[in-house]
């Protein structure tokens, strides 16, 4: 039991917490949505996947676009296409017209979950698809940590430049929509319909309209983690369902509609992810059992502690 | 004068063809493969729709019990030499327990948290059976031996029909009772029915117990007949084929979720060239089916069918009450 690998330990928890970030921003995607609409998006994994691909073929398409443009037209992407659902499919939700509506909520977002997912394979394949490193690092040697194009060493663990990007980004992202939630006329309208439709309809703020742009915004957020991370992973269709497991995982951590909950959630999950890979004996079986990791935290938290660990009551 | 009964008639002439069918397609063996398939969706898809249109717990862990009813026989038989028909019916015992606990554990999970247990408790089971590959042959699958001592599909149809036939008489039998009443009650209000005196922790769990022990029996045989199963089975995008089959058959109905799958798995069959795209269409009607007809498009048919004969018995009664009238007088 002993020779358990101190230094790969490390990587693999440094690993895990630089892709947290990234799962905790989808997770503020289904959030913000959750909050709004009372909705849990089921496709949000194919938010994450088309975002990833968006920015794959504008990178392609025009080359010498800075990747940080691609990232925010991925979003743009996906914000639309969330959009113009929500219009068409949920509308009658938000005008409260559809008998079950939790019922028609799962149903419909898993249906556009599957016609998405379809609609990416028949339209590019299932041959998988990367970018280039969006950012090259500048080499340095600053005592213990070392940098190269590819890699940030800290003492004995390296961080991959892409995957440290990728969380840049993320936390830059999440900044953003603290701000824009917290701060500005659009944010107070979201949380006011997300508190109280009928007294915001009141003091003048379209609920329905509120309501399309949490699910963009939403899906918005998935397109744009999923743009930041497509030169890590090798991209196909099928990539967001892990993803969006994550996320789900990370929101019930945290309790639905808590943003600070979802953060710590995508780091939570990260770190255990990482740790149960690494304590495994058997490397194959551990690799393969990833993703149940998270999943299983999930389904206890999920029983034990049905709101979240930061949920509020109801 | 005396109308004919359509319901009869049809119910009458889709028996005949169904039993007929195996000398009808004597020459396209294929074909009563994709039928017996066809069978197997249909008891999947009309099991889910007692689980989560009538019951309202929209499980997505239906494909897992089936898994549950197909592995366990396979590896019962590996391990302990069972033979095929011990092993189905140890298995579909053993489906029915694990329906028991998840439907326990799900006591205090509704809607979307629910669905969200469901989808985990299926993904660590695929993963599980992926992984242990010394056990269960992983990814390659897991060989099964042939259920019947013969080399013709025609005996596997007749049993998968009966299977289908014998688990919808079972379940409308059921959603016709007391119980059906009761799973319709917890779905419409919990607490209301709670309040008029409903057995909720009861009934709730029976709902995943009979639904999980469908689902197992139909995987045994099934996986007996094919010869193979893999963990590949339980991805969600099988999951959602059953789901789809089910809305657009008609979700709250078990015989329109029934004949959804069996129209569904022909035309993805017949529509075989289109490739990926018949699944696009298929995502789109389904969202399509869920915004514009709820209750699904074969379901509204049968309704139809059902009151026009009602209206019709209604109308006769009427006709031969004022011709006794008017004897009287």
């Amino acid at each position: 039991m002993v020779d358990i690998n101190l230094s790969f330990l490390l990587r693999l928890i440094a690993d895990g917490l630089l892709i947290g970030f990234i799962y905790a921003l989808m997770a503020m995607g289904l959030t913000l949505i959750f909050s709004v609409l009372r909705v849990v998006s089921f496709a949000h994994g194919e938010h994450y996947m088309i975002g990833g691909y968006a920015a794959y073929y504008l990178l392609e398409a025009f080359t010498g676009l800075h990747p940080l443009l691609a990232i925010l037209l991925a979003g743009t992407v996906t914000f639309t296409i969330g959009a113009i659902f929500e219009r068409i499919f949920l509308r009658p939700l938000a005008e409260e017209k559809v008998e079950r509506p939790g019922e028609y909520a799962i149903l419909v977002t898993f249906g556009l979950g599957f016609f998405l997912q379809y609609l990416t394979l028949a339209l590019i394949g299932p041959h998988p698809k990367k970018t280039a490193r969006y950012f090259d690092l500048p080499a340095f040697e600053l005592g213990p940590i070392t940098a190269t194009a590819a890699t940030l060493k800290l003492g004995t663990i390296p961080l991959s430049a892409t995957r440290l990007t990728a969380a840049v980004i993320a936390v830059l992202l999440m900044f953003v929509m603290l701000y824009v939630i917290h701060r500005t006329w659009l944010g107070r309208g979201l949380r006011a319909v997300s508190q109280d439709k009928q007294a915001a309809a009141v003091v003048g703020i379209n609920p329905l309209r509120m309501s399309t742009l949490a699910f963009g915004m939403g899906t918005m957020l998935a397109g744009m983690s999923g743009a930041a991370l497509v030169p890590a992973f090798a991209w196909v269709p099928a990539v967001g369902a892990p993803a969006a497991v994550k996320s789900y995982v990370i929101i019930v951590l945290g309790g639905m509609g808590s943003i600070p909950g979802a953060m710590l959630g995508g780091l939570i999950i990260g770190v255990v992810e990482a740790l149960g890979t690494g304590l495994l004996p058997d490397p194959n079986r551990a690799f393969a059992y990833r993703d149940a990791y998270g999943m299983l935290i999930f389904a206890l938290v999920l029983l034990l502690r049905p709101r979240g660990l930061f949920g509020r009551q109801e | 004068m005396k109308h004919v009964d359509w319901r009869w008639v049809l119910t009458g002439s889709a028996l005949a063809l169904a039993v007929s069918a195996p000398f009808l397609l004597s020459g396209y063996p294929y074909w009563l493969h994709v039928a017996i398939v066809a069978y197997f969706y249909a008891i999947l898809a009309s099991s889910w729709s007692l689980l989560a249109g009538h019951a309202g717990q929209f499980s997505f862990a239906h494909m897992a019990f089936m898994a549950i009813g197909a592995y366990g026989s396979g590896l019962m038989g590996k391990y302990w030499g069972t033979s095929p028909l011990t092993g189905i019916v140890l298995s579909t015992v053993l489906a029915g327990l694990v329906g028991l606990i998840i439907g326990v554990l799900c006591l205090r999970l509704k809607g979307a948290y629910l669905a969200l247990f469901t989808i985990a408790f299926s993904e660590v089971l695929r993963l599980t059976l992926n992984a242990e590959l010394d056990i269960t042959g992983g990814p390659n699958g897991l060989d099964l031996p042939p259920l019947l001592a013969t080399t013709s599909r025609v005996p596997y149809y007749y049993l998968m029909l009966t299977l289908l036939l014998v688990s919808l008489g079972f379940m409308y039998w059921l959603a016709g009772s007391r119980f059906g009443l009761f799973f319709r009650s917890i779905r419409e209000d919990e607490e209301a029915a709670a309040a008029m005196g409903v057995h909720i922790v009861r009934y709730k769990v029976l709902a995943f117990v009979i639904t999980a022990m469908i689902a197992g029996l139909a995987g045994g045989v099934e996986a007996h007949y094919i010869g193979l199963i893999t963990p590949n089975i339980l991805i969600l995008g099988q999951m959602s084929i059953v789901i789809a089959m089910a809305v657009i058959g008609g979700i709250e109905s078990l015989l329109g979720a029934a004949i959804g799958a069996i129209l569904i798995q022909f035309s993805l069959e017949l529509l075989r060239e289109l490739g990926n795209w018949r699944l696009v269409a298929f995502g789109l009607l389904l969202m399509l089916t869920l915004r514009f007809a709820r209750n699904g498009l074969i379901y509204p048919l049968i309704e139809r069918l059902v009151l026009y004969q009602a209206r019709r018995a209604v109308i006769e009664g009427r006709e031969q009450k004022a011709k006794q009238a008017g004897e009287g007088a």
